[in-house]
């Protein structure tokens, strides 16, 4: 018999009552004397499952879900109705038994104490999490090596910058070795080198240890260096999930050529290269972009004949960024293609 | 249920809060500075307005000067008063305070009052008015005076003796305990001081705990850690009820101490035998006070919290706070009211019970049905808030309100 998944989530659905507010000054006062209610349905009716030792990125846009369903995943909200099982846990029924098998980290909010020094909220939580004297030990040495946050450990977190803050609360989240880490937006506000050394960090947590980390996220370069599977979600509704490879395979229209040519006699005979089906443009005098339609045009017939047209100095050819195939999918229709 | 996790979120509370300047002025600097400041400020403003109102020299209107020379007379040699020219619109002065008394003489008056006819002087003043009441006092002394003077001279005429006039005299002599005294004095003050202070001091950690750590965004980090919400709430209520305790209790001390330093400064000041010998919380009292505050304290602290933990901000959580203000500081008032005493019906209004049952206490008042009737209805509120409180932490829709 196969092992269960470590995370399995059946019809998962959350809705939210909220209040609908009239305009205008009129509707200010009508509205103190009788509200009319409302129901938002946040996540609808979501099923995924996850293997132990998996990096999985949660991806959509702002609204789309995302946070609610790892509210739900991280035992704070009740769903409204559906299944999750995480670890033979039910995280809302056995919220305190089962977080302390996972770690948290929401990056726009910190589990650190705000006025206090970073060691002192290390040793409530060690406190809070039943981690044994030698056991955090062991763990501080290994941060301060891997994380290097022996040097701003006695400053309280309000001082501290948001990379710092967030190596910190990446040690905080880890302080009692769970199996399991959920990232809210772990890299945002961070910059590139902040960015890198927590993606470097969760890179060899997961090898390491197999830590299993599901992550949200705004930058599509945390999914392409991290995540070998990618869940996207719009309107509370998966509307992808699988390898991030297969999604590229599938989705990428477009590739851009780029090359450079020798001299500008060589750059005359370009323009020959123009027809229908891809965009020729011109980068500065001797280079050029072409960005093609992968289904009309094959990228080696499109090679032979920019090499046969002009002595090419240098070429270049790159994948529509994905970026791009995301906001596809957000602005709808890019679905039916992948189900095709 | 683990009080150990309740301890964790506890200390934390409280080693966060005791960093945080705003809470260590409300809970320890205000407490312990409101008292002198509002004693010695009062104190000194009242003695520097009654002082000034005594020392200016007032204006006096006489009416009908001319009708008895000698009351004329007597009044320009009085050193501590001004006499103006009589004006048909002495009402009008003296309501427009541009002079402080009048005083009108009847027609014939030197006549009729050497014929032993019935003759009356009238004083003009303003009712209620500081200044126009210290002018007609020294109005009244004069002319009580003037008549003695007469009625003398009339026995002196006649051979007799002087005794003739005043047959006894009228000597006031407290008999109360010291106690007793101060407790009419300050009994009212002492209440209303500590129980607002209980709630200004508790409010802040209320405010920070609850929608400070909405704002800050560090709620959802900690309803992810293995505290329960019960053990987080009870962590959180008992870090505000012990911000709300130790401002009264710092309130109740620093007001002992001012009373006694108080009291110090009087003797030295002024005779043995003032009032200010009485002024004084005996320990005992202090003590039961105190009991009795502590209910109060859980009752306001478990309010604060159910109450700001609805709000998404600070600011939002202030401006509900607010009228909670009112509700305790109305009650405390009342009781300041004279008149109000302590019964079995207002024994049971949360509050002002405590507020009344303190001022009989600090009088030297000991009235034990109340005390134990009080402490018992005072703890039952204090158990309903706390449960609200509990109950709070527990809904989603008010712990993620958007």
């Amino acid at each position: 018999m196969p092992a269960a998944p470590l995370i399995s989530v059946r019809a998962l659905s959350k809705q939210f009552r909220t209040y609908r507010r009239r305009e205008g000054l009129w509707g200010g006062i009508q509205n103190l004397f009788h509200r009319e209610h409302q129901y938002v349905t946040a996540v609808d009716r979501v099923s995924f499952s996850i293997e132990r030792g998996e990096m999985v990125g949660y991806i959509g846009p702002n609204g789309a879900g995302k946070s609610t369903t790892i509210k739900m995943l991280t035992g704070i909200l009740v769903p409204s109705s559906g299944e999750i099982v995480i670890n033979q846990f039910v995280p809302w029924r056995q919220r305190t038994a089962y977080v302390k098998t996972i770690g948290v980290v929401f990056g726009q909010r910190t589990q650190l104490w705000w006025d206090i020094a970073v060691i002192e909220s290390f040793k409530l939580l060690r406190r809070i999490y039943d981690v044994s004297q030698r056991d955090f030990d062991d763990r501080m040495e290994k941060f301060n090596t891997v994380l290097g946050i022996r040097d701003y450990l006695h400053t309280p977190v309000r001082k501290l910058s948001l990379g710092e803050r967030m190596r910190c609360d990446l040690a905080a989240a880890l302080l009692h070795n769970p199996p399991l880490l959920f990232l809210d937006e772990p890299t945002i506000g961070l910059d590139v080198v902040a960015k890198d050394h927590i993606r470097q960090f969760l890179r060899a947590i997961n090898q390491t240890f197999r830590t299993t980390v599901l992550l949200t996220t705004h930058d599509l370069d945390d999914i392409e260096e991290l995540c070998s599977r990618l869940m996207i979600i719009d309107h509370g509704r998966v509307l992808y999930d699988g390898p991030l490879a297969a999604l590229k395979q599938k989705l990428l229209r477009t590739k851009v050529v780029k090359f450079a040519v020798r001299d500008s006699e060589q750059a005359a005979r370009v323009a020959a290269l123009s027809r229908e089906g891809l965009e020729l443009a011109q980068v500065d005098d001797l280079t050029y972009r072409i960005r093609f339609d992968r289904a009309r045009i094959s990228t080696a017939d499109l090679i032979r004949q920019i090499l046969a047209c002009a002595e090419v100095r240098d070429l270049l050819i790159e994948d529509e960024p994905i970026e791009e195939i995301v906001k596809r999918i957000y602005a709808g229709g890019a679905l039916q293609e992948v189900s095709a | 249920m683990s009080w150990r996790n309740v301890g964790v979120v506890y200390r934390k509370e409280l080693t966060d809060s005791l960093r945080d300047r705003r809470t260590v002025i409300s809970m320890i600097v205000v407490p312990i500075l409101v008292m002198p400041i509002f004693t010695i400020g009062l104190g000194v403003l009242s003695v520097l307005l009654v002082g000034r109102a005594m020392l200016e020299v007032p204006k006096v209107m006489v009416l009908g000067g001319e009708r008895s020379p000698s009351v004329l007379a007597a009044l320009h040699a009085l050193p501590d008063i001004r006499i103006v020219p009589a004006r048909p619109d002495y009402a009008q002065e003296i309501s427009g305070k541009a002079i402080r008394v009048a005083v009108a003489i009847p027609p014939d008056f030197d006549a009729a009052v050497s014929r032993g006819d019935a003759a009356i002087v009238r004083i003009f003043m303003f009712q209620g008015e500081l200044k126009s009441g210290f002018a007609a006092n020294r109005m009244q002394k004069f002319l009580a005076d003037y008549r003695v003077r007469i009625v003398r001279e009339r026995l002196q005429k006649r051979a007799l003796p002087a005794r003739l006039a005043d047959p006894f005299s009228i000597e006031e002599q407290n008999v109360a305990p010291p106690e007793k005294v101060s407790g009419a004095l300050i009994g009212g003050l002492v209440p209303y001081f500590v129980i607002l202070l209980c709630l200004t001091g508790a409010m802040y950690p209320a405010i920070d705990l609850t929608a400070g750590e909405k704002e800050r965004g560090t709620i959802e980090t900690i309803l992810c850690s293995p505290v329960s919400r019960l053990h987080l709430v009870l962590g959180k209520f008992f870090m505000v009820l012990t911000a709300s305790l130790f401002s009264g209790l710092l309130a109740i001390l620093s007001m002992s101490m001012t009373f006694l330093a108080g009291k110090k400064i009087l003797e030295h000041l002024s005779s043995a035998n003032n009032w200010a010998s009485s002024l004084a919380v005996s320990p005992k009292a202090a003590l039961w006070v105190f009991l009795m505050i502590v209910p109060l304290a859980v009752l306001l602290s478990a309010a604060l919290l159910t109450i700001a933990v609805f709000a998404k901000s600070y600011k939002e959580a202030q401006s509900y706070l607010s009228p909670l203000t009112i509700f305790v500081i109305l009650p405390a008032i009342v009781s300041m009211l004279p008149g109000v005493e302590i019964n079995a019906r207002l024994a049971l209004i949360p509050v002002l019970s405590t507020s009344l049952i303190s001022s009989e206490i600090v009088a030297g008042t000991y009235h034990w049905n109340y005390i134990v009737l009080i402490f018992v209805s005072s703890c039952v509120y204090a158990a309903a808030a706390l449960a609200l409180a509990i109950r709070m932490f527990q809904r989603e829709d008010v712990l993620f309100r958007t």
